[in-house]
């Protein structure tokens, strides 16, 4: 409309938009974007322009607000307002008008021009219709030509093949002469399909010259893929052009790699051969003085050669990766099943160290060409069992020296060596436990500590692995043990009474060898072990937090106390029941109720005392000194109580048949008011101890075959002259001379309880008898050692 | 372990070996004992659990001739029962029936139905068989197995046959196998023996010495418990003789007795010389897997079979007798003449 340029003020604005609004239908269309935001923003209720603007409640609003001067003003205002607009709604209709009788005159005009055109385009049609007819007339005459020209063309290319082909073979010889192979492969199969074509006739000798080039071409060519010499680029091709030629590569690679194959055959010897000089300490001294020397630097040479003959192979058969993977992993192979061999054997972890060092540098070197075969990873597995196996045979190898030193008594003793060979065996078996816990542990401290790439990764499984070998090794022990006593005793009871005596000695000897070496497991050897794996071998966390650690030496040592207390039992058990048998014969072969009147001090008392003897010596090899000592109620293990009565023994000279009843009330009455005497009171492990039970444990015996019989007068006189006699004898090599004494008496009391006519030995005949007897072993005692 | 003293105490007069449950007395539970005294004149007493279960009453008093080595209640007739007897030098036998109307006589005095006096050697025992009603009776001496055939109406015992054990063997004991009347087990010096009673021939043995005492289990057969004197318990299967299918650590003395309970099958009781009497939980899988390696089997791994231990006893206990009526209650009797009852009802309960 032309007012565009001119500035408008907000009033004439507000018109424009006004008018243009009534002129479209829609308000938002019309309007800018910036007018319809800024009279979005002015909807309000007094907004006049709104189209939701309400006259009556604009008017309230307007009331309500304004005083009577400024609705006057704003009367004044709005009459102006009306009145403008009134006369721009007139000046639009004008123009409209106006711009309504230019566009008439318009369309008149361009009426009139539109009539000469349609004679003008007929024209034009005719024209263009002589071009087209004239063109074709000139394409028709040029046909034949052209033709004629492709022909010409085709026949030359076809001589120009010909040519190739008929100088193929010379082209070929020529390639031969320059090494140029690639050059005459690709000529060759270039003209291959006009001789697959039409090779049988026309082409006949150029294709037979051209094989035979061919056949000088592959031999070459097979002859450079073979020959190490070659540069491996050159192999490559050769064999790529092979392929090419649909030469059976294969069977070319199946025969390459049987060959390395072989070759690794040797290369394992050499392994074997490394391990077999290092089983000798001064081959492997030398070795390690010397590492250049020959049969490590062969062996490392040839792995080398391997490694190039992979690195060479896989350049030349890309795809024989699977092969070759498998081919360095069966070296591996072997190398671990040489050292599984190998660590059978008894090998101390420098050797160990020494063969897997060699292993690893090979695998590195492997590991280089090679990638792909994961060859570390391959080996640590392979490692892993490796020292499994080696901390297992470790284990097994302590089991045996152990166990060796501790039969070396059993069969010395048998040989007839001196009796003094029980505590050498002590001696010996602890220090083989002891030692050799401490010689396996810094083996495997020296495996650790080594930084063999290979081993450092195996740490934590070596540490675990050592830890659960102790616990194991130490439950086998016990197992072992058990065995010992548990095996020889059913032999010597298969052997039976006859013949069992000897077999018997040495081995209640071994048990208490067992029982003490027990304890010293349980009391220093564990202990040491388990400071020395602390500091060395802890923190192995492969197993897993939840099972704890491996090795527990709270359990091991309860495991060895106990088994400690069982053989020492079982020691005291053997010891007595030798005895047992004795006094079971004592008793049971005599008629108790016809017996002789005593002359003499029985010679069963003198084998008893010869039992406790052998004990005692025994028991001196092996156990400690204890404290000398009166024990009354110091025990706890006690299971047996009794109550001492002297009393008795006062009565039992007085005693008649006819008070016997009245004796019996009394020395129940008695009992009610005497101290309980510990009979059977725990065991330690002192010589005075064991002894002490054992006497006490034969002297109870004593009295329960006593119980077992009927006497008359002489059988309890002599009942009681043995005993008498027992007395001095048995008290000096016991600790707790009041409840032997007691054990003593109540054998006395028993066998007048169980006589027919309780008179005892008036005591001056008693003494003579003893004292005979005194001077008889005082007379013997020189002769006999 | 120490057992509570919760247990009745009975004392006899004089020292006394054995003690038996009066399995035919269905109404009571009532044990019998006799004494051994070589000098005074022997009793045998017959005693009664009170209903109340807190005292044990005197029912009978009767006067034996001699002092009682062994002695057995007939299973059957609760007035029947048998003993074998010294009279210092000689050894005898007799079956006895207590008198009718006892309670009314002042010193009534044993009727004696028989006497077994086919005997050379020294009696070891009178043995009754123990599941019920059976004319038959097994004693033992040194060397020889007598089975005799009883009738008590008529007051006849008759050896229906014998056989030696041979010179060396020195039997000294046996039991009756409760599931198989015809086969009894004898226990000698070295072994013990398995007699068939029809054809009186040796079928089994053990070879196993010094061996106390014997016990079939009742409700397991082929099961039987020895008592040793030094190397404690042994439980065997008949069927693999060779090796015991469980060992128990037994006494610190010898094991002088062992019984086990009539019930339950596992519960084992010993008495034993250290005046002790243990009472034992076997291993419950006493089957075909449960062979040797309970012998190497460390004992860490398995629980104590030990459930109690009674030692409330002044002297060796020599006998000891579950009663049949109630079965968690036991009778023990120590040499110096006191019967101790026991009830193990508590521990059975915690199991």
């Amino acid at each position: 409309m032309g007012v565009d340029d001119v500035p408008l003020d907000d009033k004439a604005k507000r018109m424009r938009d006004l008018l243009s609004s009534f002129y479209s239908p829609d308000p938002s269309m019309s309007s800018s974007s910036d007018t319809t935001s800024s009279s979005s923003k002015r909807t309000t209720l007094d907004d006049i322009n709104s189209s939701s603007f309400d006259p009556d409640q604009y008017m309230n609003l307007l009331v309500h607000k304004s005083n009577l001067e400024r609705l006057l003003q704003r009367h004044v205002e709005m009459a102006a307002e009306i009145k403008n607009l009134d006369t721009d709604l007139q000046m639009l209709v004008y123009e409209n008008y106006n711009k309504f009788i230019s566009a008439t005159d318009t369309i008149k005009r361009m009426n009139s021009n539109i009539v000469g055109m349609e004679s003008n385009m007929e024209q034009l049609l005719e024209k263009i219709m002589s071009v087209q007819s004239r063109s074709d007339g000139v394409n028709t005459s040029l046909f034949e030509k052209r033709e004629h020209v492709e022909k010409l063309h085709r026949t030359r290319n076809l001589l120009r093949k010909v040519q190739f082909i008929y100088d193929l073979p010379a082209r070929l010889g020529k390639c031969i002469k320059s090494e140029a192979y690639a050059d005459a492969v690709r000529f060759y199969t270039g003209a291959m399909p006009i001789f697959k074509a039409y090779g049988d006739s026309s082409f006949q000798d150029c294709k037979r010259a051209s094989e035979e080039a061919m056949a000088i071409i592959i031999k070459n060519l097979e002859g450079k893929l073979f020959s190490d010499s070659e540069s491996i680029q050159a192999r490559a091709e050769a064999a790529v052009l092979l392929k090419k030629l649909d030469f059976p590569v294969e069977s070319l690679k199946a025969r390459l790699l049987d060959k390395l194959a072989q070759s690794l055959a040797d290369l394992q010897l050499k392994t074997e051969e490394i391990s077999n000089a290092s089983v000798d300490p001064k081959d492997l001294s030398q070795e390690e003085s010397n590492p250049g020397s020959a049969p490590a630097a062969t062996h490392e040479a040839s792995v080398r050669e391997f490694a190039e003959a992979i690195r060479a192979y896989r350049i030349i058969f890309p795809d024989s990766e699977s092969q070759l993977i498998k081919l360095s992993q069966g070296v591996v192979t072997k190398h671990f099943e040489a050292v599984e061999e190998y660590v059978k054997k008894r090998i101390c972890s420098t050797d160990l160290l020494h063969v897997l060092r060699i292993i690893w540098t090979d695998v590195l070197l492997m590991d280089e060409v090679l990638h792909e075969a994961a060859l570390p990873n391959y080996s640590l597995e392979a490692a892993k069992v490796a020292v499994k196996q080696y901390v297992a045979s470790t284990f097994s190898h302590l089991l045996h020296d152990i166990s060796d030193s501790l039969t070396e008594v059993h069969v010395k003793q048998k040989e007839g060596v001196g009796e003094y060979s029980l505590q050498t065996a002590l001696e010996a078996s602890k220090r083989a436990v002891l030692q050799g816990s401490m010689d396996v542990l810094v083996d495997f401290r020296q495996i650790i500590e080594d930084n063999l790439e290979l081993l450092v990764q195996l740490k934590p499984l070596i540490i675990d692995l050592v830890q659960e070998g102790f616990q194991d090794f130490f439950g086998a022990l016990d197992d072992h043990f058990l065995l010992l006593s548990g095996g020889n005793n059913a032999v010597s009871q298969d052997q039976g009474f006859v013949e069992g005596t000897q077999v018997d000695k040495a081995f209640a000897g071994l048990v208490l060898v067992l029982a003490q070496v027990s304890v010293f497991i349980e009391q220093t050897a564990i202990p040491k072990i388990t400071e020395e794996i602390a500091a060395s071998f802890s923190g192995g966390g492969a197993r897993g937090y939840e099972h704890g650690p491996a090795f527990v030496p709270g359990e091991i040592c309860r495991i060895f106390r106990s088994a400690g207390e069982k053989f020492l039992h079982l020691y005291i058990n053997m010891r007595t029941q030798r005895i047992s048998l004795l006094l079971k014969k004592r008793f049971t072969t005599p008629n108790w109720v016809k017996h002789k009147e005593p002359r003499e001090v029985h010679m069963f008392v003198d084998l008893f005392l010869q039992e406790l003897e052998a004990t005692g010596c025994e028991v001196k090899q092996i156990l400690p000194e204890g404290l000398r000592r009166h024990r009354r109620n110091d025990s706890n293990g006690s299971t047996n109580s009794s109550r001492s009565n002297p009393l008795r023994e006062e009565k039992l000279s007085r005693s008649s048949t006819q008070r016997a009843r009245s004796q019996l009330l009394e020395t129940h009455l008695a009992k009610l008011f005497k101290q309980k005497i510990e009979i059977f009171t725990k065991v330690e492990y002192t010589q005075e101890s064991v002894v002490t039970t054992i006497v006490k444990l034969c002297l109870k015996s004593l009295q329960e075959f006593v119980r077992l019989q009927t006497f008359n007068r002489s059988g309890f006189q002599q009942i009681q002259l043995d005993i008498q006699f027992l007395r001095t004898p048995v008290k000096e090599i016991v600790e707790d001379q009041a409840v032997i004494d007691f054990l003593l008496d109540e054998v006395i009391v028993n066998a007048s309880e169980r006589c027919l006519d309780p008179i005892p030995l008036e005591p001056p005949i008693l003494d003579r008898l003893i004292q005979a007897k005194l001077a008889k072993t005082r007379h013997q005692n020189p002769v006999t050692p | 372990m120490q057992g509570a003293s919760s247990g009745i105490g009975y004392g006899l007069k004089y020292q006394a070996r054995c003690i038996s449950d009066v399995k035919a007395d269905t109404d009571h539970t009532s044990f019998l004992t006799g004494t051994l005294s070589l000098k005074e004149e022997n009793e045998v007493h017959l005693i009664r659990l009170s209903s109340g279960g807190n005292e044990l009453i005197c029912e009978g008093l009767f006067s034996h001739p001699n002092e009682i080595w062994d002695l057995a209640s007939c299973p059957f007739d609760q007035r029947i029962f048998s003993t074998v007897y010294s009279t210092g030098e000689a050894y005898g036998a007799a079956i006895w029936q207590i008198p009718e109307l006892y309670g009314e006589l002042n010193s009534p005095q044993l009727e004696r139905i028989t006497s077994l006096d086919a005997h050379v050697g020294k009696i070891k025992g009178v043995l009754w068989w123990p599941s019920g009603r059976n004319d038959k009776l097994i004693s033992i001496d040194e060397e020889t197995l007598f089975l005799w055939s009883l009738d008590c109406s008529k007051k006849v015992a008759q050896v229906q046959s014998q056989e030696s054990a041979g010179m060396l063997h020195n039997l000294s004991g046996g039991a009756w196998d409760p599931h198989d009347m015809n086969a009894v087990a004898a226990i000698s010096e070295s072994t013990t023996q398995f007699w068939d009673l029809r054809t009186m021939k040796k079928t089994n043995s053990i070879e196993r010495a010094h061996i106390r005492n014997i016990d079939y289990n009742p409700k397991k057969k082929h099961i039987l418990v020895t008592a040793e004197d030094e190397s404690g318990i042994h439980i065997w299967d008949l069927r693999k003789p060779k090796v015991p299918i469980q060992e128990l650590p037994g006494h610190a003395h010898w094991t002088w007795a062992v019984k086990c309970n009539p019930e339950q099958d596992r519960l084992i009781l010993s008495a034993g010389t250290d005046s002790t009497v243990n009472l034992w939980l076997a291993s419950s899988s006493t089957s075909d897997e449960f062979t040797t390696e309970s012998l190497l089997d460390s004992p860490t791994r398995r629980i104590d079979p030990l459930l109690s231990s009674y030692s409330d006893y002044e002297d060796s206990v020599y006998g000891i007798a579950w009663s049949s009526r109630e079965p968690w209650i036991f009778a023990s009797l120590s040499y110096d003449g006191r019967v101790v009852v026991e009830t193990v009802k508590a521990l059975l309960s915690k199991k």
